[in-house]
């Protein structure tokens, strides 16, 4: 996946509603085949990524590249992308095959040829047997299929989806994430996916690009963010990440020293070079999930006694707040909800430590 | 079927039927009188007859009122229909001026219509347009252009403003968009506008009587006629009006009934 080529790449792309800026110079490459996941918060600018790339708005400056070639004065008709809406957009007043051929028939195809294909679309939907409904006649499942079959059918080069799952329940958003998937796989086609829920991306993402208050944060693979986010941003919208906020002190191989409230902390740092030759005394956190967090070992470096609060029982886990000794920060441990010789208690004092391999640093 | 004994539904149905009794029943008399003939103001009820809608096929007064309000209220349908949509589509559109655009459409509408029969008369005079079923057709389609603005806007707004978008991401032109996914989906609402303004123009008397040439509509006739008491000539036509508009009004629901709601019946 990571030697295919570029398709698409915005190229410090602003945009502003009248004076309020929205996306700040965005620069993304989108690669042929992929399946790229844009996830961020409401206001976050995703959204608009996926507008201007469709060419429902138009950048306010930077610009857009398929192929190589600028396309940001190309207007949204003649675009090969097809966008699969939110609220599906289906043509109330069209049967579904009449809605699916939408795309055909504009273009002035023979109706032949339009049958033949709705029919196609219709089957990798699994939707062979609508064909003459009307769209008020379908579920929301089957409407969301609807839709993305009509914008398969004129074969985009790009297929963009701004949060199609969001109006389906748990179950159903499930099987069409798996649905999705396996679609974009057979079709071979580049998907960018619009979402607020990070389950989500790391479930359909080939790579993901998470975005906060008009900027790109960081793009890698979910793996990548989970494990080696670039700022608290992502650690916190990503991981769930406990963030202790200090000064960083010496190097040690791979590892460095973090000066915290909870006293001095070893981190990773991945072997990122920006945050190993970091100055000493540069502000940063130390990062790690509710579950690196444990009760403390013998050899531990990274050791504190906290105090257990809001213990709530989540099945397989179990979480609990914790405030520390020193420092009395607060942080989040997340447990196996059945390990021997260990009852969690409310308002319980225990040694607790992190192993600084399941840490990390982030920059400030 | 409980909440129909509800105290509330109980007032609600008591205040329908003293409507019904007090603007409705009435229009009884006229009607009911124009099946019986009447001799010095005592109605004979022992014979039934259409004398009365016979005469009033054979009055040429009437016949050519007639003509005149269908020839008025065709034009202006098919003018204010248009006019009203453009200006719909334009508000939708979220073109400049929207608000203003909707002040100017509204205020003959809410105007009293003797001051916008005034106004259009003193108008039609300094500018010596002569005055004919022309200029009434003007000042009708000044009065309802706002009826099917409005209907027509309001259904612009329930439709899904991403609708256009997936049409032109689909690849098809802003003339594609219109005639294939706006249009089947406001002409509902058109038609409806269409009949609620050709019902408002069939029975216009005020400004039609203002800046009217020679020519008169039938509200104008039966006003003239009125003047003289009711004779049963005047009772057929009331009875034939009410009907006429009863089925108008009904068309109008029908067509302005959301489709979602029709497929449901």
């Amino acid at each position: 996946m990571s030697e295919s080529r570029e398709l698409l790449a915005l190229r410090s792309v602003s945009k502003s509603y009248g004076q309020v800026p929205v996306l700040h110079g965005v620069d993304l490459s989108i690669r042929d085949g992929e399946f790229l996941a844009v996830l961020g918060p409401s206001g976050s600018g995703k959204t608009t990524v996926l507008r201007l790339i469709g060419g429902l708005e138009s950048v306010s400056s930077g610009a857009i590249y398929l192929d190589g070639r600028d396309i940001s004065a190309v207007p949204i008709n003649r675009r090969p992308f097809n966008t699969v809406f939110q609220d599906y957009a289906l043509f109330p007043h069209m049967s579904v095959a009449a809605n699916v051929g939408y795309g055909l028939s504009v273009r002035g195809r023979p109706k032949a040829e339009i049958g033949k294909k709705v029919a196609e679309a219709l089957d990798l939907v699994q939707l062979g047997a609508f064909a003459n409904r009307q769209p008020a006649q379908l579920s929301g499942g089957q409407r969301q299929r609807v839709a993305l079959a009509r914008a398969l059918i004129c074969e985009p080069r790009l297929v963009l989806l701004d949060e199609p799952l969001a109006a389906l329940d748990l179950m159903l958003r499930r099987q069409m994430q798996e649905f999705l998937k396996s679609i974009q796989r057979e079709i071979r086609t580049t998907f960018l996916f619009v979402t607020h829920d990070q389950e989500e991306a790391i479930a359909l993402g080939d790579r993901i690009c998470v975005m906060e208050g008009g900027y790109i944060r960081q793009i890698g693979t979910p793996h990548t963010l989970y494990y080696r986010p670039n700022c608290p941003f992502v650690a916190r919208f990503f991981g769930d990440n406990n963030l202790v906020p200090g000064t960083l002190g010496a190097v040690d191989g791979d590892l460095r020293a973090i000066d915290t409230a909870l006293g001095r902390l070893v981190c990773s740092t991945g072997g990122d070079t920006a945050l190993m030759q970091a100055p000493e005394g540069t502000a940063a956190f130390a990062a790690f999930r509710p579950e690196a967090l444990r009760p403390a070992v013998e050899d531990d470096v990274n050791r504190f006694s906290g105090t257990l609060s809001e213990i709530s029982f989540h099945g397989a886990a179990t979480i609990a707040h914790v405030a520390t000794t020193p420092g009395d920060v607060r942080l989040r441990l997340r447990l196996a909800s059945q390990v021997e010789g260990i009852a969690l208690g409310e308002g319980e004092t225990l040694a607790l430590g992190f192993s600084p391999a399941q840490s990390h640093l982030v920059l400030a | 079927m409980t909440a129909s004994l509800r105290p509330a539904s109980l007032f609600l149905a008591l205040v329908t039927a003293l409507v019904g009794i007090v603007l409705y029943c009435p229009l009884l008399v006229p009607i009911l009188s124009s099946f019986f003939t009447v001799t010095h103001g005592q109605a004979d009820w022992s014979s039934p007859t259409f004398a009365a809608y016979v005469a009033l096929a054979q009055n040429d007064d009437i016949l050519s009122a007639l003509r005149a309000t269908m020839i008025v209220g065709f034009s202006t349908v098919v003018l204010s229909v248009s006019i009203g949509t453009l200006l719909a589509l334009y508000h939708n559109g979220r073109g400049a001026g929207a608000a203003l655009l909707q002040f100017l459409v509204f205020l003959p509408f809410l105007m009293p219509p003797i001051i916008t029969g005034l106004a259009l008369l003193i108008f039609f005079r300094e500018v010596e347009f002569p005055r004919s079923l022309v200029t009434v057709v003007i000042g009708h389609t000044v009065f309802v252009l706002a009826i099917v603005y409005r209907t027509v806007l309001t259904r612009l707004r329930s439709l899904s403003k991403t609708l256009v978008e997936a049409s032109l991401d689909l690849g098809a032109s802003r003339w594609q968009t219109f005639w294939r996914v706006i249009l089947p989906n406001i002409a509902g609402a058109m038609a409806g506008g269409a009949v609620l303004a050709f019902a408002l123009s069939f029975d216009e008397t005020m400004i039609t009587i203002l800046v009217t040439g020679t020519t008169s509509t039938l509200p104008v006739r039966l006003w003239a006629m009125m003047r003289l008491g009711f004779s049963p000539d005047i009772n057929a036509l009331v009875a034939l009006v009410l009907m006429f508009t009863i089925l108008l009004c009904i068309l109008a629901a029908r067509l302005l009934m959301p489709a979602k709601d029709r497929a449901a019946h």
